[in-house]
């Protein structure tokens, strides 16, 4: 990493230290709804633009951790900090049963199975009202006392996303990272130079699914509810999106995707009812003239700058 | 056990009735899909849309026509018409400079026009309940095995099924149009190779798929309230089907529909709430033994 | 070294490789050869486990090897190049080797270690060994056809094989690029002690670098023997004079 990335890493995680402090509640709640998003997106991306796998339903995986958090939370008097990491650990658990059930198909059958049996949960959260409150979903989640106010919420989401995005970060510049990119590229070279693809595809659906359960772990702490639709396959159409937007194959761009979405949804809705209009009409756009995403773009138009001369010399 | 014999033939009759009208929908409408996705291997989000938009678009021709029984038959024509209208504007608008994008792109623009649909659709309707009529000679019931009564419209939606399979199969294996297109489902290069107009072909058949959406749109139109978010569920639905029986395989489509229908209707007899986990085991069974669905895939 | 008895393989009917028959000692260089749509390929899957055979026996150092999955054929220390180029589109030519070598090492499950610290020195040499060092920042995308060749040889050395097989090593090369090639697979075998196994369309090449040839027809073995056996041989004359593309002398 050269200095100035570095540099800038810094200064931008002091402003973001720096919100609470100096902006309003709204949007303190905002910018911690923006770093979970982004993180269950740049989740997402571990598997979608690192991977290569149809990753189609990854929301269910948001929701199955924020379930797990709140049943934990309401229905067990177990330590409630414990809640914070059964979450997450039910949303691998779930990502390796779908993972072994779809690993073995193709790329669009994997990944209309996946939002087939991911629709299939949501049925089940949505019907079993005993459970999970059925359509209602869960109220007044009881928080732990010390994270249970705006600020604390806020930099509890902070400090786990910034953690969580490193480990990611670590995780694509490993060896495991740079075989999972291999296998996007080209699973069957990546077989024939002793890969084993389905085993490490299916190790990256758990960690992804892991890490998308965080971030459902995180929306318990700053929203205290949870409902069906935080697994309704829209939403991981949605997410998708955000990847597609901020650039699938750089790690910061699920982020930005994530950060101008979530924004753009708060203040188009303030004024209007047709946000999902606005919506189609920017992913048209995007996808028409920008299929590499804003900071791939930047990238691209950035390497040009040095990369062409290069290859003209040779 | 004796008393569940005792009570199960009947109601096991009437649901496995049920669940096959049912069946002719979702036969209807996955049969585009896969017809879409074996041609021109498009995932279509925005399938399910055009089912929405069809059976809104049969509830105010019905109204417009005074609400009588003919009402029900100009919207049967004139509503699947409008839909393929409106996915040929899309295609040539868009869809026909994306079709060399990944599965990825084709799958998130379709779903961008399934949010733009959403919305249009409750621009134009609103947000309330509609229900459309049942033409007067479907009105009332038969007496089924024993006396058992069944809806006469759902007879008739047994009996469209059928129909459409075999104008379907007359379609794609009768005619040049059909046998172009299922060369073009295997070896695209080649069709356009020859000389033929890929680029036609597929504007075709994408909107003959999206003609099959609005047709179902319409027939179950008067069997369920019309209302927004009612694509939403049906999408998923003909997912399964068309993975269950094959990529691109509308025989595979009448199948996945026959499988899906009765696990889902006799699902409901065994466990009432739950019923819904049966179809999606049967597909997960399927899958599990034939990973690349049923009948033999495009794919 | 690699012994191949009847192996056999049907698509939809078609006989893509019926009744192939193959045996490499070890250290030599051996040729299959045979008109377009010989089923050369389609051995060359079976062989590595990208295509599991209907029947016959693929025994690699009197170990039974048939239908092992890819992975665990490169275990054994067999790599192999493909015809249509196969590389790493979006990584640099460091990172197509490099992901070789780590996956050999077993290092592949390895989450937090970061991959720029690893194997350096190794994945070096593969590449100063093939040429590419000058260009191994280079993303794979911007590599010219021939440069893609010889780094899919390089991934097969990441494997550190004992056994390669390449697949139309020089296809669609330059003249220049091809000689290059042909001194650098000389080189593996008589430098490192590979054996090796290729097919070739170019005659030139063939008998210019292999100690024994076997010919293929439609899916099946006409012949394996010494170049000079195989050059008298009637059958293979009948085989290629009678109507196919490719001029024996």
């Amino acid at each position: 990493m050269s200095r100035q990335t570095i540099l800038g890493l810094g200064a931008g995680i002091i402003v973001l230290l720096l919100f609470p402090v100096f902006l309003p509640r709204f949007y303190v709640y905002l910018v911690s709804i923006i770093l979970l998003y982004g993180l269950l997106a740049t989740s997402l991306n571990l598997v979608l633009g690192y991977g290569g796998i149809f990753q189609f339903h990854h929301a269910v995986f948001y929701g199955v951790g924020a379930y797990g958090t709140t049943l934990m939370l309401t229905k067990t008097g177990l330590p409630p900090m414990l809640a914070f990491i059964v979450g997450p650990l039910a949303s691998a658990a779930f990502g390796l049963v779908i993972g072994i059930i779809c690993i073995r198909l193709s790329k669009l059958y994997f990944g209309m199975l996946q939002i087939s049996l991911g629709s299939l949960v949501w049925a089940i959260v949505y019907r079993w009202y005993s459970f999970t409150g059925g359509d209602d979903g869960i109220h007044g989640i009881p928080i732990p006392e010390m994270l249970s106010s705006p600020k604390s919420a806020y930099y509890y989401t902070l400090i786990i996303t910034l953690a969580s995005l490193f480990v990611m970060w670590k995780i694509i510049r490993s060896p495991f990272g740079s075989a999972l990119q291999g296998i996007r590229d080209n699973p069957v070279r990546s077989e024939m130079i002793g890969i084993n693809v389905r085993m490490h595809q299916l190790l990256a659906l758990v960690l992804a699914g892991f890490f998308a359960g965080v971030a459902g772990s995180l929306f318990v702490v700053v929203d205290n509810t949870v409902f069906p639709d935080m697994l309704f396959w829209t939403l991981s159409l949605e997410i998708l999106i955000m990847c597609l937007l901020g650039g699938w194959f750089t790690f910061l761009g699920p982020m930005l995707g994530a950060a101008v979405i979530v924004a753009l949804r708060t203040f188009v809705s303030a004024y209007t009812d047709y946000w999902a209009l606005v919506l189609g009409i920017i992913m048209m756009l995007v996808i028409l003239f920008l299929p590499n995403g804003i900071l791939g773009y930047v990238e691209e138009k950035f390497k040009r700058g040095f990369m062409e001369p290069e290859i003209e010399g040779q | 056990m004796e008393a569940v014999y005792s009570i199960i033939p009947a109601g096991v009759l009437s649901q496995v009735f049920v669940g096959l009208s049912r069946t002719t929908i979702l036969f209807i409408v996955a049969s585009g899909l896969t017809l879409i996705l074996g041609v021109l291997r498009i995932p279509n989000v925005a399938h399910g849309s055009l089912y929405m938009i069809g059976a809104f678009t049969a509830f105010t021709v019905t109204k417009l026509s005074g609400g009588g029984s003919a009402g029900f038959w100009i919207a049967l024509v004139i509503a699947p018409l409008i839909v393929a209208l409106i996915s040929l504007i899309a295609e040539r608008g868009m869809f026909q400079f994306l079709y060399e994008r990944e599965h990825l792109m084709l799958l998130l623009l379709t779903f961008a026009f399934s949010l733009v649909f959403g919305d249009l659709v409750k621009l134009v309707w609103g947000g309330e309940y509609k229900s459309v009529p049942v033409p007067h000679i479907f009105q009332g019931f038969v007496p089924l095995f024993g006396g058992l009564p069944f809806p006469l419209y759902n007879l008739f939606l047994l009996l469209a099924g059928p129909v459409v399979a075999i104008l379907l199969y007359l379609l794609t294996n009768k005619t040049k149009m059909g046998k172009i297109a299922r060369a073009a489902a295997v070896d695209r290069e080649m069709v356009g190779a020859v000389g033929i107009n890929v680029s036609r072909v597929f504007a075709t058949v994408f909107v003959i798929g999206c003609y099959l959406a609005g047709l179902g749109g319409v027939l179950v139109a008067p069997t369920v309230s019309v209302t927004l978010g009612m694509d939403h569920n049906l999408i998923i639905e003909a997912f399964l089907i068309v993975i269950m029986g094959g990529l691109g395989n509308i025989w595979g489509a009448l199948l996945g529909a026959l499988i899906f229908g009765l696990t889902q209707s006799l699902g409901i007899l065994i466990w009432p709430k739950f019923g819904i986990i049966f179809p999606y085991l049967a597909v997960v069974v399927v899958l599990l033994f034939r990973p690349t669905g049923l009948l033999k895939s495009t794919w | 070294m690699l012994e191949v008895t009847s192996l056999s393989k049907t698509f939809d009917g078609f006989k893509a490789v019926n009744d192939a028959n193959l045996a490499v000692g070890k250290g030599e260089i051996v040729a299959v050869i045979g008109p377009n749509g010989a089923g050369k390929t389609t051995l060359f899957n079976l062989i590595t486990g990208i295509i599991k055979p209907d029947s016959g026996r693929v025994l690699f150092k009197n170990e039974d090897i048939t239908g092992l999955p890819p992975h665990e054929v490169c275990r054994k220390r067999i790599s192999r190049s493909f015809q249509i180029v196969n590389v790493f589109q979006r990584l640099t030519v460091f990172e197509n080797v490099q992901i070789s070598v780590l996956s050999r090492e077993k290092m592949t499950w390895n989450l937090f270690t970061p991959s720029a610290s690893l194997a350096i020195k190794e994945t070096d040499e593969i590449l100063e060994s093939v040429g590419l060092l000058k260009k191994k920042n280079r993303t794979t995308a911007l590599l010219s056809h021939g440069d893609r060749k010889v780094l899919e040889i390089a991934m097969a050395l990441g494997g550190n094989p004992e056994f390669l097989i390449l697949d139309e090593p020089t296809a669609g090369m330059a003249a220049e690029e091809t000689s290059r090639c042909i001194d650098l697979i000389k080189k593996l075998s008589q430098t490192m002690g590979l054996t090796i196994l290729f097919c070739e369309h170019d005659m030139e090449i063939v008998f210019g670098i292999a100690n024994r040839i076997m010919v293929m027809v439609r899916g099946g073995t006409v012949i394996q023997g010494s170049c000079e056996e195989v050059r008298c041989n009637e059958a293979v004359q009948d085989a290629y004079l009678g109507g196919s593309d490719v001029c024996l002398m």
